[in-house]
């Protein structure tokens, strides 16, 4: 019988303070897991415009800090950057909000993109187009909206669906699923067509991609855009990424939201998980002085509780793991398409030991205080 | 006869605040293998104090203790740990098995403490466990047993690590007239050439058992008995 057994006879013995102390790392780790794969999910919704576009390089008007305000610049800088040494193709992009509404639906507001036809760079991502092609977008009226769209506009959005955008006629000729954008939905139509809805000129864009030669070096490709074309900024895709989610975290509260609502699941955890462990060796104070009085070290008591704290936070946190499965589940069809990174579930899982580790000590400096002699009291 | 501990000139004083209260009066005693030493006298009298100082769970205030020639009043707690484990077994009033786990598990405990092989120490558990007529029940947690087989479940696991030395406090207390007889008995029969039993008590029915009776009476060991009411 090893001392791995022994605690788990301990945490099978007391059922009602193990489930208690489960619980509290049940829910902490639910929250805090649920918390930051939402915040991951909205994460990705700020970088969309960017992540959906694979471009190496985005150039944008020189006071952009975030994708999703993009400020109009002249085509005259599209020509410009394409002259740059080291730059294989550049692409226009017009980004603008536009007001659409559905016919027998809802009037909402989405973010509409143009992409340049024929090659369509800067479009939906293919593997997210469930229907139609991209292709398609060159017919009359043809834009591209996405499947979750419809939970918005309260009517079935579907390849043929007629919509008006800022009140011109406009056809869903490609659909994609999961293409959303963190204020408002997405819909792609080319590049001419969104200057026509959004009464742009010919001559206005909102970000021009680039994409360098083979064997180019992207820094200096950078570094050569800036000092030489005036009025715009050039970022590697990665630096506006996180120039992006800076910017939104950083006005929008969703971090402070986010972060108060961790820490208050983590404190609860560590005072459930402190205070039930304390409990449960106050009612088991009598086993561990006769282990003290048998010969059992301080050492050997120390790991009996520790292995304990473990193992709920092991228990506690693969339930928890399920239940974060069933919220993804659930919410998917919602088109709350939440994900949990690796490295932020193995991060949850060491804090969450850590916290069960700590509010063991609770019941670690009870135990040490209790003498081996205290067996013969009654 | 071999001497298996001895207290040299111990006392135990209690302090609390300005209050001093002498619990155990300068006293020596030995104990050899081969009896079983009751240790009788009232409430109060500091028959659990000596039982706790010769189990080295207590400090005396003065003098030595000694666990098989070795002086163990002056060693630490980390070192008075392995002493127990490996010299002395207890057997408590209240049976003192733990709750979580079950009577074989129980006995099994500290050979698991010195680290003995698992195999080993459940071939060892299961002998202790048949000498005191419990191996049917061994599965069996504390709560699903009676008194008297929680004690003799106690007496398997003061027995298993071989100690020379058992200790019992009051195990008869809690126990009707038939479970004495038995747990007695097994405690008798533990006697050998090398071991030694101490028995405090007040319970007068176990003097037939004893090889030797100490009494303690207001602090002071005696080898005589006292000419008190509780004597009888």
């Amino acid at each position: 019988m090893s001392i791995f057994k022994t605690a788990l006879r301990f945490i099978k013995y007391d059922k009602a303070k193990s489930i208690g102390v489960t619980s509290g790392i049940l829910i902490s780790t639910f929250l805090i897991g649920q918390q930051l794969g939402i915040l991951d999910y909205l994460m990705g919704l700020m970088a969309a415009p960017i992540d959906n576009a694979k471009a190496q390089i985005w150039v944008a008007d020189s006071r952009t800090r975030d994708v999703n305000q993009l400020a109009v610049i002249d085509i005259k800088k599209l020509r410009e950057v394409r002259s740059i040494s080291g730059v294989k193709e550049a692409f226009p992009l017009v980004v603008s909000v536009a007001s659409a509404t559905v016919d027998k639906g809802r009037t909402s507001s989405i973010t509409l993109i143009g992409i340049e036809s024929p090659h369509f760079n800067g479009g939906p991502p293919s593997d997210k187009i469930i229907s139609g092609k991209i292709e398609n977008l060159q017919m009359d009226g043809a834009i591209c909206a996405d499947f979750f769209d419809e939970k918005v506009f309260e009517v079935p959005i579907e390849v043929g669906t007629q919509m008006e955008i800022n009140g011109k006629k406009a056809i869903v000729a490609v659909q994609t699923k999961g293409v959303r954008g963190f204020g408002f939905g997405f819909m792609y139509t080319t590049i001419e067509r969104a200057r026509y809805y959004s009464n742009l000129s010919a001559n206005d864009l909102n970000a021009i991609l680039v994409n360098v030669n083979e064997g180019a070096d992207i820094d200096e490709v950078v570094n050569r855009i800036n000092a030489t074309v005036y009025g715009v900024k050039a970022y590697k895709t990665e630096d506006l990424r996180s120039s992006t989610i800076s910017t939104v975290i950083g006005t929008t509260g969703i971090a402070s939201s986010t972060g108060t609502l961790i820490i208050f699941a983590l404190i609860a955890g560590f005072f459930i998980i402190g205070l039930t462990m304390y409990s449960s060796a106050l009612d088991r104070i009598k086993d561990y002085g006769t282990l003290k009085a048998i010969g059992a070290s301080n050492n050997y008591i120390r790991k009996l509780i520790l292995i304990q704290a473990v193992l709920f936070a092991v228990i506690g946190y693969i339930l928890a793991f399920v239940l974060l499965q069933g919220f993804k589940a659930g919410v998917a069809g919602t088109g709350l398409l939440v994900n949990y990174r690796l490295d932020v579930l193995i991060g949850i899982f060491v804090v969450i030991v850590t916290i069960s580790v700590i509010a063991a000590t609770f019941a670690l400096r009870r135990i040490k205080g209790v003498e081996p002699a205290s067996v013969f009291r009654g | 006869m071999k001497e298996i501990a001895k207290v040299s000139n111990v006392s135990k004083v209690y302090k609390t605040g300005d209050t001093t209260i002498s619990a155990l009066n300068p006293s020596s005693v030995s104990f050899y293998a081969g009896e079983l030493v009751l240790i009788i006298g009232p409430s109060g009298s500091g028959k659990t104090t000596l039982l706790s100082i010769l189990g080295c769970v207590t400090y005396p205030t003065a003098g030595e203790v000694y666990i098989n020639g070795t002086e163990v009043s002056s060693l630490p707690e980390s070192q008075l740990g392995k002493i127990r484990l490996e010299n002395i077994g207890f057997v408590f009033q209240g049976y003192n098995l733990i709750a979580p786990l079950n009577a074989l598990q129980n006995v099994m405990l500290p050979l698991e403490l010195m680290n003995v092989p698992a195999k080993e120490a459940k071939e060892k558990a299961i002998q202790a466990l048949k000498k005191v007529t419990m191996e049917d029940r061994m599965k069996n947690l504390p709560r699903a047993l009676s008194g008297g087989q929680q004690q003799r479940v106690a007496i398997a696991r003061a027995l298993v690590s071989n100690p020379s030395l058992i200790l019992c406090d009051e195990p008869t207390a809690a126990l009707d007239p038939s479970s004495v007889a038995i747990v007695m008995g097994e405690l008798k029969s533990l006697v050998s050439a090398d071991k030694c039993v101490v028995i405090v008590t007040h319970d007068m029915r176990l003097r037939p058992y004893a090889d030797r009776i100490v009494y303690v009476d207001n602090g002071n060991v005696l080898t005589e008995e006292p000419k008190s009411e509780y004597a009888h």
